[in-house]
């Protein structure tokens, strides 16, 4: 390899890191606090909410959701804004490929979707979630409950499992909501 | 890694700071693996139809801390490797990764080249038909991987930046007597960092854009040295290139790619290898276009159809020897492949297809499959 190819081929990656990080937000890992901020900025409050299943819902939701891969910690918050309830927040734990992508969610009070934060992504193959275009596919969905990844969530070539479990991971918190969270006499999505 | 089932979600009595806190990290052993078994019935020559478990994979990853990690893949061919069996063993991949920053991380080992659209991504789950296209094999010689060190970088835009300098190709490997060159040049001369001949070190650098939903495209380059220091092999260089693309157009997915490889400074080692069965090419190339419809999936029915049209020539030029004595370049050929997959559940396909080389050198054939990854 000649001196002029070598600095061809890294002089452009190391433009790269030397650069100041990127400042877009949905970029970057985010805490929750700046997941919540990000997903709901006109929120006045997020309040923990404790949530038990009974038998029958852990049926259904195991049920309905569909081929899931494997959870962690998953946590919610009913998220209060100037004039009532806007909706829950929460946050979740799906296996990429054998890791946890850590990511949040919104679901605003009528059951539609705000587009997911990635809190944390640990793999080596399939951040592309990360990207900013993928996830706005979930905003403003009313079938969250029903979402297939590839066809109604486009795939991204090269992080397909991380596409689909995190699909898979929104199609269950949003039976979650629709089970157990859903405001009584709410017409479902 | 323990993955964690939680149906009870948080006691709302927890403070909040620590609601708040960033998710615990700790160090985490997780395992993943894939497997394809292949059966193929060549149309000319039915006597030759084989049943193989072509490749059982078994991957550990190790989370050191929360910004260091392990990948490693150990891989087994054709069953049963022995003296007096096709099969081996082999490590697929083992490296270490490390993030410089969120959106950076350096990679060291043992790791795959960034190249083409199968490389990187070659579990049976994740390409149409029971094998790897032709291009992907004999002009990307996937799975392909060197030693060395690497570096990944990612915008929120969704360009990805790949680059690194790692151990390349040993052309004192080229066996002239064997047609194994001629299936792929590179495949024959790959070295897959076992005692890896060092002297002459590669470069390559890769580029994918994946932020519009269901679209990626990206090229890379690979280049280096390939004489390693051996006697006769001086001034021999390897450099592979391509492009390709991925775009789901509705209930169509579409995928291009073109590779083109060059070997230079052949031709005193070809002059000493005349007369035998397989002269080193100077260069050579393969594309395909291929379409899958997924309007039966969006129908819940979990089946596949495609199509993949290939031209590709592994000898598609020889450096000049002089009159009489440089090789005739091999014909081009032209494979036109149609099958099905069937995504029995997740993780789990069933495929069939049928290959039609359409040019004249035959090699037309039936193939099933059935591939796992988990």
């Amino acid at each position: 390899m000649n001196r002029q190819l070598a600095t061809a081929l890294f002089g452009a990656p190391m433009v790269v890191l030397l650069a100041p990080a990127a400042p877009a937000v949905a970029a970057d890992y985010l805490t929750v606090g700046q997941a919540q901020q990000a997903i709901f900025p006109e929120a006045r409050a997020f309040e923990p909410v404790t949530l038990q299943l009974d038998e029958r819902q852990r049926r259904a939701l195991s049920a309905a959701a569909g081929p899931q891969p494997p959870h962690g910690q998953l946590r919610a918050w009913r998220v209060q804004g100037a004039t009532g309830p806007l909706g829950f927040f929460f946050t979740d734990e799906v296996v990429g490929r054998q890791d946890f992508i850590d990511y949040a969610l919104g679901i605003n009070a009528d059951g539609t979707l705000r587009a997911p934060e990635i809190l944390s992504y640990r793999e080596s193959h399939g951040g592309e979630i990360r990207n900013a275009a993928w996830r706005r596919q979930f905003a403003r969905r009313a079938d969250g409950t029903r979402l297939r990844n590839a066809i109604d969530i486009r795939n991204i070539a090269g992080a397909t499992l991380s596409c689909e479990h995190l699909t898979a991971g929104v199609r269950y918190l949003a039976l979650l909501w629709q089970l157990a969270l859903q405001p009584p006499g709410a017409s479902t999505p | 890694m323990k993955p964690r089932i939680l149906l009870i979600l948080l006691a709302g009595s927890l403070p909040a700071r620590c609601l708040a806190a960033a998710p615990e990290v700790e160090p985490a052993l997780s395992w993943w693996g894939y497997g394809e078994l292949t059966y193929d019935r060549p149309t000319d020559h039915p006597e030759e139809a084989r049943f193989d478990l072509a490749r059982f994979v078994i991957g550990a990853g190790y989370r050191f801390d929360e910004h260091t990690r392990l990948q490693s893949e150990l891989e087994v061919e054709h069953a049963v490797s022995s003296s007096s069996d096709p099969g081996e063993v082999e490590i697929e991949q083992a490296y270490i990764e490390h993030d410089l920053r969120d959106d950076t991380f350096l990679r060291a080992g043992l790791f795959l080249i960034p190249s083409g659209l199968l490389n990187e991504n070659h579990e049976p789950t994740r390409f149409h038909g029971v094998f790897r296209n032709f291009v992907e094999t004999a002009i990307i010689p996937s799975t392909w991987r060197e030693g060395g060190i690497g570096v990944q970088h990612s915008t929120a835009n969704g360009l990805k930046l790949q680059a690194g300098l790692t151990t390349g190709f040993d052309l004192s490997k080229w066996d002239a007597a064997s047609s194994e060159g001629s299936d792929s040049p590179l495949g024959s001369i790959h070295q897959e960092l076992a005692q890896a001949r060092a002297v002459d070190f590669s470069a390559h650098l890769a580029v994918n854009y994946t932020g519009t939903p269901g679209l990626k495209v990206g090229a890379s380059l690979f280049t280096g040295g390939a004489g390693q220091g051996q006697a006769g092999f001086s001034g021999a260089k390897v450099s592979l290139w391509e492009g390709h693309l991925r775009w789901e157009v509705g209930d169509v997915e579409l995928s291009a790619l073109y590779a083109r490889g060059r070997i230079s400074g052949t031709a005193p080692i070809n002059l000493r290898l005349l007369g035998s069965a397989t002269l080193i090419p100077q260069s050579f190339y393969g594309a395909y276009l291929e379409a899958a419809w997924r309007g039966l999936a969006q129908r819940d029915l979990p089946l596949t159809p495609f199509m993949r049209y290939e031209r590709f020539n592994t000898a598609a030029s020889y450096a000049d020897l002089g009159p009489g004595l440089t090789p005739a370049a091999h014909p081009e050929r032209r494979a036109l492949t149609v099958g099905l997959d069937w995504l029995w559940t997740r993780g789990v396909i069933v495929k069939a297809d049928y290959v039609d080389f359409t040019d004249s050198g035959g090699g037309d054939r039936l193939a099933l499959g059935l591939g796992y990854e988990f």
